[in-house]
């Protein structure tokens, strides 16, 4: 008997004009781990909304076709009777928490309450849950108060704890860090194996690849192709739909390697051979020089401390100008505070930040924002404008821009991000990863000569991050100094050209990308992973650092 | 600011009295406060609040509640003692004014009530769980989904505070100011409060969602986990205290 | 679907998380008001909003919610004002919905209105409770100066009352206007009564 069958599914939100979902079929078994992979705005999560119920709803709009969970029909039944068989993860893991509950054991808890499960059970199922996830150590803890991957964890504990026949993550790592993406992975792997039917949406092919029994590729609301990771990541070109396949099985094809085993792709590192590059000469180490003059911020014997005791900045002298550098390190390193330095958002307990040979302790971020752009994490934090334009002309017109000048440097900006089309759109009509856009074009059209990103790699897919690589270069031509902290080492590996380690509050670390990941001791003290391509190169027998596939392409 | 209750953890007699109990005497000590307006009998209840603040241990607690409400009370005293409108007996001079007898007398019995009203809900607040006087009102008849919302205030709040600080350096750093001229700050306003406003809606979609998956709406029967264990002597305090009440009813009647 | 009246008392999930929000809103706007140092409270734009987003009754119950969990928290004598704050929110939703927020001069008589039934509610509380007061310092002055001139109290009182409400709830009621116009469509659809599933 089918678990879940899809039949010719078609959907419209009552606020958009196409439909979302165009027409899918397909049937899932019990137990099966299913993959589901596409680039953003595919339709992944509306599938996900279909599946439990919220579409039609919750959502409403225009509804066709007809989806059977366990033979109950979702279109004839309510969301709490459908949620009884189903659950869901989403992204976002602070808005899952109910808010109700003051702690971890309670909140997982709230599900069962209210469907009236008798309490000795609800003792015995949060006890079995926070057991699976990892989190007993966490029980008597506010949920506010934790990391995004505990919190995340929490989420999923709060859901497997109802019981349900299947479960649905739909991208729960891709708002985390990469800590808490692991943690959340590793229990997933857990889960995985109790004979729970799961469907994941994940940006991450590596991590689908590795979970699933099936992986469903789709495109537009539509199920382009379905079929094991081996057998679908062999036969499709998957960059055309905007997806980027794991770097070992493009590689291997590359090199025209299969996997022994299934005749297909590797697809994971185990796949790969562990030899063949051992005399492998890089010919391009063409890093490229420090040649376009920028401005430049002198930072010397930085101090920072919100109290006297917790110091997170402890001596930081460092010059930066020249080619795009990378601010790498691990959480509570101290990235987030030294930028806010440099920008004047807060002021050194001791040392100095000179910025073009200006002191920032005479200045205020107000002052400073013609001089330094800065990104910040959460576009959600900043936009307040009810279309694109007047959003991203906000900052220039502070800034003393006229009107004109603010106008035009605003729609080259929103062009250069991509969002050309959607210029008069509600910021919040549309994704995240398109307001993340929304907020580099709004920092950008202020023209400063120096450029600060902090992650601007989260939440988007191949190329939303090809697209911010293209900005890098392009502003770095202009002239202009680019700092961005990152987590996403890959992005580091084939983006930067140089990279500063911070461990503590110090820097561990400070010169060429490449040098930087070929210190292994430093990595690990800074509980940095190398880029993939960079192991994968090692892997398989070269003793240098690879930062990007063309160099392996001889 | 980690969380919006002024609860103080503490053992004693206070904290162990259940929270309807509490919630009947707040109830049944201001109403008195207005039922009889004769000072001494405001005073008397006001030092038994007082008492029962020493007894929950929390007197020195009451002082940052009562200063919330010090513009008001200030304003009282100053402007009632020169204007009340029955003024007749004029004490002293300052300047132009007059301080009036019964403007005093009337601005010391306010005030008496108010520090009353403060202290007495005081009691309430800074010895009672706020999941345990929502559990108790759900368990009275109060439907728990409002009961939900109670308690999810006291969480939200708390996050959306934290967020200010980001939204004020967001937007700092594109050049707006935050001080200076009364227009530059009303200016500004907008910028601040819009993306806490958007943020939080758009939270609520998800919230939405992450409720209805967790059987917010089922319609069964619901299961209490912490249902807070019931209190020996909460019977016979609140026959006591409504025997005053009406007491003292009977006596204003009477008089 | 059955059609649904803006007095409709059985919710949506959706309501349920917009009345935290919605008190979350009263408390930043007062939260920024204090930070910038404006001479106004601007604490009910939550009320006024999810008023005007899901009707008159949510309006209410997030006046309500909002001082009872002020007086159990922050500020006891905002129990006594639970009844206005209410009343503020179940104005602005009726006459939202009934087309008051069409523009923004609208917006400004709906402000004057709301500003005006906040200060008559308040009017009897404020004299019951402490003698016709309300603690803000240019209210409290016109008090003094119609009692003085030997006005009645509940005249004093009233323009007291005025003073401190009238404006604040009138910018209070404009910047709601301008955030909800702003508002994104997928926000909006979660209150809207009238949508509904089409069965293709």
């Amino acid at each position: 008997m089918s678990h879940i069958r899809v039949e010719n599914l078609k959907y419209k939100y009552p606020t958009i004009d196409t439909f979302t979902i165009n027409d899918i079929s397909f049937i899932v078994n019990k137990g099966e781990f299913i993959g589901i992979s596409g680039m953003n705005t595919a339709g992944k999560t509306t599938l996900c909304y279909t599946l439990t119920g919220l579409i039609p709803h919750f959502f409403k709009g225009s509804y066709g076709g007809n989806v059977f969970i366990n033979d109950m029909e979702v279109w004839k039944h309510e969301v709490h009777e459908i949620s009884a068989s189903i659950g869901l993860v989403f992204e976002n893991p602070f808005s899952q928490m109910s808010g109700a509950k003051q702690t971890v054991y309670d909140e997982i808890a709230f599900g069962l309450e209210n469907r009236g499960v008798p309490r000795a059970e609800i003792h015995a199922r949060v006890e079995d849950c926070m057991q699976q996830l990892d989190i007993e150590n966490l029980q008597h803890k506010n949920p506010f108060e934790l990391s995004g991957g505990q919190m995340q964890r929490v989420a999923i504990a709060s859901v497997i704890a109802m019981k349900p026949d299947i479960l649905i993550l739909d991208e729960p790592t891709s708002q985390l860090d990469p800590q808490g993406s692991d943690e959340v992975f590793g229990v997933i792997e857990n889960i995985s194996k109790k004979g729970i039917t799961i469907i994941m949406v994940d940006q991450k092919m590596e991590q689908l690849a590795k979970f699933s029994d099936r992986i469903f590729l789709i495109h537009n609301g539509t199920l382009i192709d379905s079929g094991t990771p081996t057998d679908l990541i062999s036969r499709n070109n998957f960059l055309q739909y905007g997806v980027e396949p794991p770097i070992y099985s493009s590689f291997a094809q590359s090199m025209g390697l299969t996997n022994s085993k299934t005749g297909g792709l590797p697809i994971t590192i185990e796949d790969m051979p562990n030899s063949g590059l051992e005399n492998f000469i890089a010919k391009s180490y063409i890093d490229i020089e420090c040649s376009i003059k920028t401005a430049e911020v002198i930072v010397s014997d930085l101090h920072f401390g919100y109290t006297k005791n917790a110091s997170i900045l402890n001596g930081i002298t460092i010059h930066l100008n020249g080619s795009p550098t990378a601010i790498i390190g691990h959480n509570g390193a101290g990235k987030t505070t030294f930028v806010k330095l440099l920008k004047a958002l807060i002021q050194p307990c001791k040392g100095e930040v000179l910025i073009d040979g200006v002191k920032t302790s005479n200045s205020t971020a107000a002052k400073l924002a013609s001089t330094i752009g800065l990104v910040f994490q959460n576009p959600n934090d900043q936009i307040f404008k009810n279309n694109v334009l007047d959003e991203v002309m906000f900052g220039p017109l502070q800034t003393g821009q006229s009107k004109e000048t603010a106008r035009n440097n605003a729609i080259k900006m929103i062009d250069r991000v991509g969002l050309s089309s959607k210029i008069n759109e509600n910021p919040y009509d549309l994704s995240l990863a398109e307001r993340k856009m929304i907020t580099i074009a709004s920092v950008l059209a202020m023209d400063t000569k120096i450029v600060i990103f902090d992650e601007p790699t989260m939440g988007q897919d191949h190329a939303g991050k090809i697209k911010l690589a293209e900005i890098i270069h392009g502003l770095y031509a202009e002239g202009k100094l680019v700092i961005c902290i990152t987590h996403d080492m890959d992005f580091v590996a084939n983006t930067f050209e140089q990279t500063v380690i911070l461990q503590e509050g110090r820097v561990l670390f400070d010169g060429l990308t490449r040098e930087a990941f070929a210190q292994d001791k430093l990595l690990q003290l800074a509980k940095l992973k190398k880029p993939h391509i960079t192991q994968l190169a090692q892997h398989m027998g070269f003793d240098g650092v690879i930062l990007s596939q063309q160099e392996l392409m001889t | 600011m980690r969380t919006m209750t002024i609860y103080v953890e503490k053992d004693s007699m206070i904290h162990n009295v259940d929270p309807l109990t509490k919630l009947l005497f707040v109830f049944v000590s201001v109403a008195m406060t207005y039922i009889l307006p004769t000072y001494h009998f405001i005073i008397v209840v006001f030092v038994f609040t007082l008492f029962l603040l020493f007894v929950g241990k929390v007197l020195n607690y009451t002082l940052p509640v009562i200063s919330v409400s010090f513009m008001l009370i200030t304003s009282i005293i100053i402007i009632q003692s020169l204007f009340h409108p029955d003024r007749a007996t004029p004490i002293y001079d300052i300047g132009p004014f007059t301080i009036y007898k019964e403007g005093i007398t009337f601005a010391f019995l306010v005030t008496l009530r108010i520090f009353n009203m403060i202290c007495a809900f005081g009691l309430l607040i800074l010895t009672t769980k706020p999941d345990d006087l929502v559990q108790a009102l759900i368990n009275l008849g109060l439907s728990a989904k409002i009961g939900y919302v109670i308690l999810s205030v006291l969480q939200i709040i708390p996050q959306m505070i934290r967020t200010t600080d980001k939204i004020s350096d967001a937007q700092r750093s594109r050049g707006m100011e935050t001080e200076g001229k009364l227009l530059t700050r009303i200016k500004s306003f907008i910028p601040l409060i819009t993306p806490v406003v958007l943020n939080s809606l758009n939270d609520t979609l998800e919230r939405s969602i992450a409720l209805e998956i967790r059987g917010f709406n089922a319609t069964g029967k619901r299961t209490i986990l912490n249902n807070p264990t019931p209190y020996k002597y909460g019977l016979v305090f609140k026959v006591l205290l409504l025997m005053l009440l009406v007491g003292t009813i009977f006596w204003r009647v009477m008089i | 679907m059955n059609k649904k009246s803006m007095w409709s008392v059985k919710f949506p999930v959706a309501a349920f998380a917009l009345i935290p929000a919605g008190i979350g809103i009263n408390y930043i706007g007062k939260f920024f008001a204090e930070l910038l140092k404006l001479p106004l409270w601007l604490d009910s734009i939550g009320t006024v909003l999810s008023g005007m987003l899901a009707g008159p009754v949510i309006g209410a119950l997030v006046g309500i919610i909002n001082n009872l969990i002020y007086g159990f928290t922050l500020s006891p004598i905002s129990y006594v004002y639970a009844i206005t704050s209410g009343v503020v929110g179940l104005v602005a939703g009726f006459m939202a919905y009934k087309g008051w927020i069409s523009s923004i001069k609208k917006a400004l008589f709906l402000g004057l209105i709301v500003g005006l039934v906040a200060a008559t509610v308040s009017t009897p509380l404020n004299m019951q409770f402490w003698g016709g007061q309300t603690g803000n310092i240019w209210g409290d002055i016109l008090f003094a100066y119609l009692s003085a001139s030997n006005a009645p109290l509940w005249l004093a009182s009233f323009a007291d009352s005025i003073v401190v409400d009238v404006p604040d709830k009138i910018v209070t009621v404009l910047v709601s206007y301008l955030i909800f116009k702003g508002l994104p469509k997928n926000v909006t659809q979660m209150y809207d009564n009238h949508s509904k599933i089409e069965r293709l």
